[in-house]
């Protein structure tokens, strides 16, 4: 019965969306002559026989001719006219990122902006956000003349985030992590970096998708997300106070091991214990009067196996009415 | 994890002579070459990739997230079809279908089609295998469902042993599931024995217990692979009305399945015992965006709902005890199942609806404005049961009101000069109700608290459990407001300079005390930066911030929150007097009085018996919750953060160029006498890229981490007044390689337990992470038809963990009739935890030959290696932990080679 409701709910979308696209303004003639014609001082001289694959992009949106917003050559890279006139000379807007009249980051962006600012896609928080301060331009990631973009892949997104990322790049190669890196036969990764984080700006810390890390992570770990009859106080202020997101020695994906992470912050009771060598399995001292385990005669279970987890595995919370413990 | 390191030449021979076979039948397919056209260049490319691929070995670890775990092949499956429009048609109709690894379980499809400007819709298709332990085991039978039970014939695992009760007894442990533990000598406890302290050995009786419960458990351990399985569907549209107006909308259905393990606990005699089980997931999210959207030449604008519905279909877990059962003689027959049950996740919805909006001033002035206000709500049933006498409500109603606001405004008053002024609200109004809950510990039948009984000067009720606790619905409140300022100090120079103070308020809606540590909390961080283009070949950056971040008033006694019975009278305390109001009179937190042993009297006897914690039957619970003094919690702590960054990028010559960056980063929480005391990691890495060809290029890097963590405790105990030890006369006690404290005798030991400076320990833990890697990238590499890329990372991690301080252990080899000047206890140094170790490979080389223009061969072939160390888990092994049930869960260690081979045709 539920799969005849999710089709129902696919056919209506689907001939909601057919019925929507009906009356939908129509695109008008001419539109792509128009654009194309202003190409043509470009397209003159970079042809298709270009080295530079300049003419791929009409196979991307920007090169969609028959949308009046989509823009020319000159709109991106300026009038150019000495460039036409001494074709040695750059582009009023020089974006090739090894040339040495590459325009400053400033004034590449706002060839992106004019349109991307307000008007189509915009980017509203860009301006102020990390990578704007920094001096990042938005073709120091997109390349546009291309059609597939390693930046809107996710197979290839993480490649251009590591460009400048050099930690997170190793960091997602430990033993614990998400599945952010390219691995296997190398077809696709998981996860792409934009799944957290919006370069382009956010209202978020470290450029997240939502307005908060719990938000952020709760948009694939919903189940963590309560609220809980018992909530552990520091999983509601903020999961990285205990995760580390990009990768770990310690899983799962853990700032420092248990039972140590928990004793940073619990020192009562069985928690205010010394976990080190002499608790593990064959772990006796020596004394005076030979051997001697310390404590029971087994090892500590908090310094075995899953540590505290091996009992408190709630930690994210519990609903149980009697869950304070994290146990049940 | 199993190990997969044998039969390398076999495996890679037998894969690559079958990924030959099959490359040399799709290459009699192969047509000839054509010129590329204009047209061509401006068309959309389709293609459409097929073929096999052949894994060496199975391991989970190696095939985590790309689906390649099990041993064998597997197709290879892509496409990516495109179509629609020219691009110099009128029309702007494209459309394009995508799949990818369709014979993996890590495949995806996708698809959109619109006429651009107007509408488009999206369809998606995402499956997500996650890979978690096929070392795995477990005796428990109906792993994959909800309801475990344990073999029919299970007999409790024990140890040989004795008791103070002078019995010679079989003892309860799952260490015995390794017989030579099980039935190996053991000191005997028996206080009437005259070998009292000896070493026993084992019965026939007694070996025989052990051997039967081994030889009938043992075979019942069974391998249960540990995987969960999201498997996603995306539908999204976006619609113009026109130019300015428009509607998106995006509806995220997703369904998450599998098993994971799951620490769980139960009861026996003794006490609490731990099973790991197989975790049933079966869960269904929700997640709708809709947005209007208004776009001007000027600004722009949106309001837009996002919803997430979270579902678990698991409605809880339940499993049979393995130590249930008498257990003071011999095996048991697993006769009257004890069943222990764990509550499951519970389902919550999150609804939220935001607006946003910029405006431009002026070219250089902009203002943007972000809003939310959110409801999230919870009020799946209860799981009560026979250890929960008191559940107030039958669910918990639960609500929390999310609301966040942002305001940034940005300027540029002079051509060199940059300023942003921001400021930003979120506030987790957590606005569920707080009740009672009282309860026993899991198994444990519940035990009437006699101090708390029903009266009218006790406004709670009576205390009918062991724990009566008071749910605490956290709140947190965050204002920031920064500025920042960025200066061209000339073309090619800038410097930086911003200020952020945040503030967060934290509480409890309704809690009878507060319950925060820090209720507040007030940062301060200052920022400079420098960036520079030293030279058309040299950039660099240096930025460094300090922050501070203060607690007013750091409360010590925010647990109290949990324990409201801490603010109602005892029975038999005079005047009315709480275990609060003691405390408060006497300023002291749950810990007591920082003194040494004295008796006490009256209420001071029944709160603070012998000058010791708080007693925790006192505030209806039972364990001591209370932290040591001078703990802090470093998420709430005072705490002093240095960060530095630097980076330089150096284009030595039109082919080669460097890339480095260091970054420092230090906390220190000032004000922990106990809990994390500091952090500090560092990362270095350098990158040089050569680019031996207008094609092929080479890349090498190496990343350097190090991580350190140090943390400090107390093992202190109750102070109490005792001498000898039982049976003994034994009075002195030893050190062992450390001289910490003055004391002597045992009783001079036992009088300070709280103050005994033997009981500090400190830990510093290192994580240590060399990594490099090597890329090279060809495209029609050397003059030929080949596209070449091949990859090589090493990763090598270390953490190790020097643990200093120590511990008492009563001298177990203890007779009675011995001398007084026999070592009753000795203190037992710590030790630094052997070194964890992890080094992974990969290997990874795809070639791509053209055959034709439209027609190309694809080869695969990756090398995935990982051998770890680590000796957590000797405790999941047989004879390791007596009350943890073995999962037998091995290190990861694997050496995996995969060969594919695929046909792709474009057109």
């Amino acid at each position: 019965m539920k799969r005849v409701y999710r089709l129902a709910g696919v056919c209506a979308f689907l001939l909601g969306g057919a019925a929507a696209a009906a009356a939908a303004p129509a695109q008008q003639v001419g539109t792509a002559k128009a654009l194309l014609d202003k190409d043509f001082v470009c397209t003159t001289c970079h042809d298709a026989s270009s080295p530079k694959k300049i003419f791929s992009i009409y196979q991307t949106r920007h090169g969609n001719r028959a949308d009046a917003r989509a823009p020319g050559c000159m709109d991106c890279h300026g009038p150019s006219d000495k460039h036409i006139k001494d074709p040695g000379t750059g582009t009023d807007v020089v974006f090739t990122a090894k040339s040495k009249h590459l325009s400053a980051a400033d004034d590449r962006n706002a060839s992106c902006l004019k349109c991307h600012d307000s008007k189509v896609l915009p980017r509203t928080n860009w301006m102020g956000s990390q990578h704007q301060a920094r001096g990042v331009a938005c073709s120091d990631c997109h390349n546009i003349h291309v059609p597939d973009q390693k930046v809107m892949s996710k197979a290839t997104q993480a490649e251009v985030c590591f460009t400048c990322h050099k930690a997170q790049r190793v960091q997602t190669r430990r033993i614990s992590s998400h599945p952010l890196a390219v691995t296997g036969l190398g077809t696709t990764a998981k996860m792409s970096c934009s799944d957290c984080h919006n370069p382009h700006g956010a209202t978020g810390p470290t450029l997240l998708v939502k307005n908060t890390v719990n938000e952020t992570c709760s948009t694939c770990h919903a189940e963590k997300r309560g609220p809980f009859l018992w909530e552990h106080a520091p999983v509601v202020d903020s999961c990285v106070n205990c995760h580390t997101p990009h990768g770990s020695a310690n899983a799962p994906l853990l700032k420092t091991r248990v039972p140590w992470l928990c004793q940073d912050c619990h020192s009562g009771d069985h928690g205010n214990q010394v976990n080190s060598a002499a608790n593990l399995l064959g772990g006796n001292v020596t004394t005076v009067n030979g051997q001697q385990q310390l404590g029971a005669a087994a090892p500590r279970a908090q310094t075995g196996a899953r540590a505290c987890l091996n009992c408190h595995v709630l930690v994210h919370g519990s609903n149980h009415p009697a869950g304070a413990k994290f146990q049940r | 994890m199993k190990t997969h390191t044998n039969g390398f030449t076999k495996a890679v021979w037998g894969t690559a002579g079958r990924g030959a076979a099959l490359a040399i039948a799709l290459v009699a397919c192969a047509h000839t070459a054509a010129a590329q056209t204009a047209q061509e260049a401006t068309k959309p490319i389709s293609a459409v990739e097929f073929g096999g691929t052949d894994v060496s070995d199975g391991a989970y670890k190696a095939g985590e997230y790309n689906g390649l775990q099990n041993k064998g092949g597997l197709g290879i499956g892509h496409f990516d079809l495109r179509g629609g429009a020219a691009y110099n048609d009128d029309s702007a109709l494209r459309w394009r279908i995508k799949g990818a690894d369709l014979g993996l379980d890590t495949r995806s499809l996708s698809g959109e089609v619109g006429a651009q400007g107007v509408f488009r819709f999206n369809f998606g298709f995402d499956q997500l295998r996650r890979n978690r332990s096929d070392s795995y085991q477990t005796p428990l039978q109906g792993a994959g469902s909800n309801v475990l039970t344990l073999p029919g014939g299970w007999q409790v695992p024990t140890i040989a042993g004795s008791t103070a009760t002078n019995n010679v007894v079989n003892v309860l442990s799952a260490r015995g599931l390794l017989t030579t533990i099980g039935t190996a000598r053991y000191i005997n406890t028996q206080t009437n024995s005259a070998t009292f302290t000896g070493l026993l050995t084992p019965t026939a009786g007694q070996i025989s217990s052990v051997s039967a419960a081994s030889l009938t458990d043992v075979p019942a351990f069974q391998n249960y692979n540990l995987h969960t399985t999201r498997t996603k569907f995306d539908l999204a549209f976006d619609y113009s009305f026109d130019p300015r107006w428009g509607v998106s909308g995006e509806f995220r259905p997703e369904h998450k399945d599998g098993v994971k393990p799951m620490g769980t606990v139960s009861r026996n005699t003794g006490g609490d015992i731990s099973t790991i089980i197989p975790d049933v997931v079966d869960t269904n999210t929700y997640q709708t965006d809709m947005r209007v959207n208004f776009r001007g030449a000027k600004g722009f604008a949106q309001a837009a709902y996002y919803g997430s519905i979270f579902k678990n279909n698991v409605p809880f877990m339940q499993w049979q005890n393995w130590a249930t059962g008498p257990t003071a003689t011999g095996a048991i027959n697993f006769g009257t199942a004890v069943v222990n049950t764990m509550s499951s996740t519970p389902g919550n919805q999150f609804h939220q609806f935001s607006g946003s909006g910029g405006f431009n001033f002026s070219p250089t002035a902009k203002l943007v404005v972000n809003g939310s206000v959110a409801r999230n709500t919870q009020n799946d049933s209860f799981l009560a049961d026979s250890t929960t006498p008191v559940v107030p409500v039958s669910s918990l109603n639960g609500l929390v009101i999310n609301q966040s606001f942002t305001v940034k405004f940005n300027a540029r008053p002079a051509k060199k000069l940059s300023l942003t002024a921001g400021y930003k609200y979120d506030n987790r109004d957590n606005r569920t109700a707080v009740h009672v809950f009282q309860y026993s510990d899991a198994g444990e039948a519940p035990a009437a608290n006699t101090s708390f009984v029903a009266g009218p000067s006790n406004p709670l009720g009576a205390v009918l459990a062991q724990n009566a606790n008071a749910n605490r619905a956290y709140s947190k409140k965050t204002n920031q407001a920064n500025g920042e300022a960025d200066f061209a100090l000339s073309s090619r120079q800038w410097l930086k300079g911003s200020y952020e103070y945040e503030r967060n308020n934290r509480d409890c809606y309704s809690s009878w005390i507060s319950c925060a540590d820090a209720a507040i909390t007030n940062e301060h961080s200052l920022r400079a930066e420098y960036r520079a283009t030293l030279s058309d070949d040299l950039t660099v950056r240096v930025g460094y911030t300090y922050s501070a971040r203060r607690t007013p008033n750091y409360n010590e006694n925010a647990f109290l929150a949990l324990v409201p019975y801490t603010n109602v009278s005892p029975a038999a305390a005079t005047g009315g007097a709480t275990a609060y109001s003691v405390m408060v009179a006497n300023g002291w937190t749950g810990w007591g009085p920082a003194s040494g042993y004295a008796a006490t009297t009256g209420n001071m006897n029944m709160f603070f018996p012998s000058n010791n914690a708080l007693a925790n039957a006192m505030y209806g619970n039972l364990n001591r919750i209370s932290e040591l003094p001078g703990m802090r919690r470093y998420y709430a702590a005072d705490r002093n953060r240095d960060k530095i960054r630097t980076s330089a990028t150096w284009q030595a010559t039109d082919e080669l160029s460097f890339q480095g960056n260091v970054d420092y980063n230090k906390d220190h929480y000032a004000d922990a006498i106990y809990g994390l005391q500091d952090t500090n990691t560092w990362a270095a890495n350098v990158e040089g890229m050569y680019a031996v060809a207008t094609d092929l290029s080479l890349s090498v890097f190496y990343t350097y981490e190090d991580l350190t963590a140090g943390s400090a405790g107390n093992t202190y105990t109750a102070n109490s007044n005792t001498a000898t030890l039982t049976g003994a006369l034994a009075t002195t006690i030893g050190l062992s390689g450390n001289s910490c404290d003055g004391f002597t005798t045992l009783q001079q030991r036992n009088n300070n337990n709280k103050l005994d400076p033997c009981l500090n320990w400190f830990t510093d833990r290192i994580d240590k992470v060399n990594s490099a890697g090597v890329t090279l990238m060809g495209k029609e590499a050397w003059d030929t038809k080949l596209d070449l890329t091949g990859n090589f990372i090493v990763t090598r991690a270390r953490s190790d963990n020097t643990v200093t301080g120590g511990n008492w252990a009563n001298n177990l080899l203890m007779g009675p009739g011995a001398a007084p000047t026999t070592t009753a206890a000795y203190f037992i140094a710590a030790s630094a935890l052997p070194t964890v170790s992890t080094d992974t490979y990969e290997l990874r080389l795809n070639g791509r030959y053209a055959v034709t223009k439209t027609q190309a061969l694809h080869l695969a072939y990756t090398y995935m290696r990982m051998t770890s160390v680590d000796w957590m888990y000797e405790g999941m092994q047989f004879g390791s932990l007596s009350g943890i049930l073995p999962s037998n869960e091995q290190p990861f260690n694997y050496s995996v080679h995969v060969f594919g081979v695929s046909y792709v045709l474009s057109f």
